[in-house]
């Protein structure tokens, strides 16, 4: 790659790809030697691990979930439920 | 995949307990999306409902040239936005860049210690992490939501959006690099990483 710069932008372009891909292997070789670019995609890393796990905090009560079968006027039994949930 | 296929058709042609099945398998989703999306639990719920109803109103009109998740998720957005755009802001809207490159590459960058994700559960954080993702203005926030909380492809994320994957992509990695740089304030604020 050209200079320093030009690899901090391609390291910020990663970072709007899947963060787990290998969209670029050089990306990835140099964030081995960049200690900087390393804490940071770390840090983006964990940014959004952290709103992933308070994300699956929030449960759809119980309550609306009732409500909304009766709005939409359709069964929600057990035995649904079984059959598909997949969460 | 071709369970759910059948699933749509026989929910085109009037099947109750194939409607039903397929809000089972998306009501949790929807609602984390409006929760997310509005950071209201009335206005999730209002977006739950909304998109069921129009789901149910329109599914004959799924012609499967998208995914039906795409569909619905789409469906679901436009209520959300819609919500979003009738509402005061309740933060100014901020700037969001593109990462400082001079910055990062220039000053010795101090890692985050080992984060114990236990204080997630408690309300109090969540809400402060809520607070934060409230101060990304909604073209952001949208693409965070989608490819990061409910891991959503790039291509999916831009057809729900129709905005091209490149603007996808930019926005995502704002959203992400605005929320890193929220966190270090909460970090230092409350020393909660």
């Amino acid at each position: 790659m050209k200079n320093q710069n030009e690899l901090y932008k391609k390291v910020c372009k990663y970072l709007g790809c899947d963060l787990d891909s290998t969209p670029c292997k050089q990306i990835q070789e140099y964030l081995k030697v960049c200690r900087n670019c390393k804490v940071y995609v770390d840090k983006i890393k964990k940014t959004v691990n952290i709103y992933k796990v308070a994300d699956s905090c929030d449960q759809l009560p119980d309550d609306v979930c009732k409500k909304l079968f009766m709005t939409l006027d359709l069964n929600d039994s057990d035995h649904l439920e079984e059959f598909s949930e997949k969460d | 995949m071709h369970q759910e296929t059948e699933l749509v058709s026989k929910a085109q042609n009037g099947d109750r307990q194939a409607l039903s099945r397929l809000v089972i398998e998306y009501r949790n989703r929807i609602y984390h999306l409006g929760l997310r999306l509005t950071s209201s639990e009335q206005d999730a719920e209002d977006i739950l409902q909304e998109t069921f109803l129009i789901m149910i109103r329109k599914i004959h009109q799924f012609q499967g040239k998208s995914s039906f998740y795409t569909w619905l998720y789409r469906i679901a957005m436009n209520i959300g936005l819609r919500k979003l755009k009738s509402k005061p802001h309740k933060y100014q809207h901020v700037s969001i860049d593109d990462p400082d490159i001079e910055k990062i590459s220039s000053i010795a960058a101090s890692e985050w210690p080992t984060f114990d994700y236990g204080q997630i559960s408690e309300k109090r954080f969540r809400k402060k992490l809520d607070e934060l993702v409230e101060k990304l203005p909604g073209i952001y926030r949208t693409v965070f939501i989608l490819r990061d909380l409910h891991e959503l492809s790039t291509e999916d994320t831009s057809k729900i959006l129709q905005i091209t994957p490149s603007n996808t992509k930019i926005r995502l990695m704002r959203a992400r690099n605005f929320l890193k740089e929220q966190l270090e304030g909460l970090v230092a604020e409350e020393g909660l990483i």
